[in-house]
């Protein structure tokens, strides 16, 4: 939910239109300040602990809950009813940044991105975890293949989230929030998660290894999957509508980071060790 | 489209101002378990190194040196999850309400403190911080050789001959 309405203020902002960026963050800071108050940090939860979670949602949190859930609603709507016919906005939308279904699929694009392109995926109704199951969860598709589409399923999604936090709301049981799990955990054990992000499934891998620690872990961000399809994405289209393509699909490249060099002279390509870029570092700022 | 910027526009001025003048005023206030800098209390740690164990970041670290044990945290590293903090049992680590923790000296992320540990009497090797043994209620019966405490109430009177 704040994902997303962060991603349409960083998308107004790429395409120039300053007031939606204005207007989508001051929406979404009750939700911030929510998460600092239920978790401790506005990001960086740092909730999920082997068993459970760590803390539980105060009791007197759950009404200023509700209305910040009802005012961010209210004020969501708002937002789409009024950029639903700019005509700005959507001469630089509408049939920007076309990807067929063909492609999505082509490409294995995830998340909003597939689904603005009609194709329906989502892991949460796909192989529900947590409590999808009981709380269902519609999965928002659009047909226009264009930025637009990708701009109005995130707006559905985001209000489609309010209605399931309110539901979890509504059932959630009360039970022990964490497992209490005292024998050490077995080295050699393989466990493999994939969940819904905003911005697609992602999913992580890890083998345990000695002391309850982890041997191996592989994090595969929905970003460097969707990356895949910006060349055919943005393959004739005008240079200024290259940046809102490539933000359409929300990246977060602190999830992607990957690293090659190109010498534009030679066209040589190279790849850096972590050793090499250690060293790297030092030399430059620590001169050394 | 005079419409929808009608309707832009009308968002826009039934919410004025939200910013506040940071950092040239006061900043908004964080709420309460806000987890911040860490502050860690030497006088209550007693060198367990629970905190040390459980730090996704890998930050504290300890080094034993003969009768010291220096701890280290490298805050520069820290993710603010107070994990440390939750494990601690003498509660020494503190997440404090501290969230303006840029700085251009590496120093100000970086906390050390000594703990000094008491030997054990046969073997001579660290076993205990001063700070543990002090807060155990026999501690006055620890003179001396005839170490006797385990029998002795702990009401004892004050001055009273222990191992008497
Ligand atoms: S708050 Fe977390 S990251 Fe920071 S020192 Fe404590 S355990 Fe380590
Ligand atoms: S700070 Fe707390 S957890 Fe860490 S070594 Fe000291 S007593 Fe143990």
């Amino acid at each position: 939910m704040q994902s997303h309405l962060l991603w349409l203020g960083i998308a107004g902002h790429i395409i120039g239109f300053d007031t939606v960026l204005m207007q989508a963050w001051r929406i979404r800071e009750p939700v911030m300040w929510l998460c600092e108050k239920i978790t401790g940090n506005r990001k960086l939860l740092g909730m999920n602990l082997i068993g459970g979670v760590r803390r539980d949602i105060p009791a007197e949190i759950h009404d200023e809950l509700l209305q910040v859930l009802a005012r961010v609603e209210k004020e969501t709507k708002q937002v789409i009813n009024a950029i639903a016919d700019d005509t700005t906005l959507r001469a630089r939308c509408v049939d920007v940044g076309v990807l067929t279904p063909q492609q999505v699929i082509a490409y294995a694009l995830l998340g909003p991105t597939a689904r603005a392109s009609g194709v329906g995926i989502d892991i949460r109704v796909d192989h529900p975890y947590a409590a999808y199951q009981e709380l269902g969860c519609e999965v928002m598709v659009e047909n226009g293949s264009d930025i637009w589409s990708r701009v109005l399923v995130r707006m559905r999604e985001t209000l489609e989230a309010i209605r399931i936090i309110r539901d979890a709301l509504r059932f959630m049981p009360s039970s022990p929030i964490i497992a209490d799990i005292r024998e050490p955990i077995p080295p050699g054990k393989v466990g493999l998660s994939s969940v819904e992000a905003p911005r697609g499934e992602t999913h992580h891998f890890v083998i345990t290894g000695e002391d309850s620690r982890p041997y191996r872990w592989k994090a595969r961000a929905p970003t460097f999957q969707n990356l895949q399809g910006i060349p055919v994405m943005v393959a004739g289209e005008y240079i200024a509508d290259v940046p809102i393509g490539l933000g359409s699909m929300d990246p977060c490249f602190s999830c992607t980071e990957r690293l090659e060099t190109v010498d534009v002279r030679t066209g040589q390509v190279r790849v850096y060790s972590k050793k090499e870029l250690v060293e790297l570092y030092r030399r430059r700022y620590e001169g050394k | 489209m005079i419409v929808s910027k009608l309707k832009e526009a009308k968002i826009c001025f039934s919410n004025l101002r939200v910013t506040l003048p940071y950092p040239f005023g006061p900043g908004a206030e964080v709420g309460e378990g806000f987890r911040g800098k860490l502050k860690v209390d030497a006088e209550k740690c007693v060198g367990c190194g629970g905190c040390a164990n459980v730090c996704p970041s890998r930050l504290i670290r300890f080094y034993d040196d003969g009768e010291q044990t220096r701890m280290e945290f490298i805050l520069d590293r820290c993710t603010y999850c107070g994990r440390c903090a939750e494990v601690c049992p003498e509660n020494a680590i503190t997440m404090t309400q501290t969230f303006e923790t840029a700085t251009n000296d590496k120093t100000d992320l970086y906390i050390e403190q000594e703990l000094y540990m008491l030997t054990c009497k046969r073997c001579g090797r660290c076993f205990e911080t001063n700070n543990a043994i002090d807060r155990i209620p026999t501690q006055r019966m620890r003179r001396g050789r005839n170490f006797v405490g385990a029998s002795m109430p702990h009401g004892a009177p004050e001055g009273g001959e222990p191992g008497k």
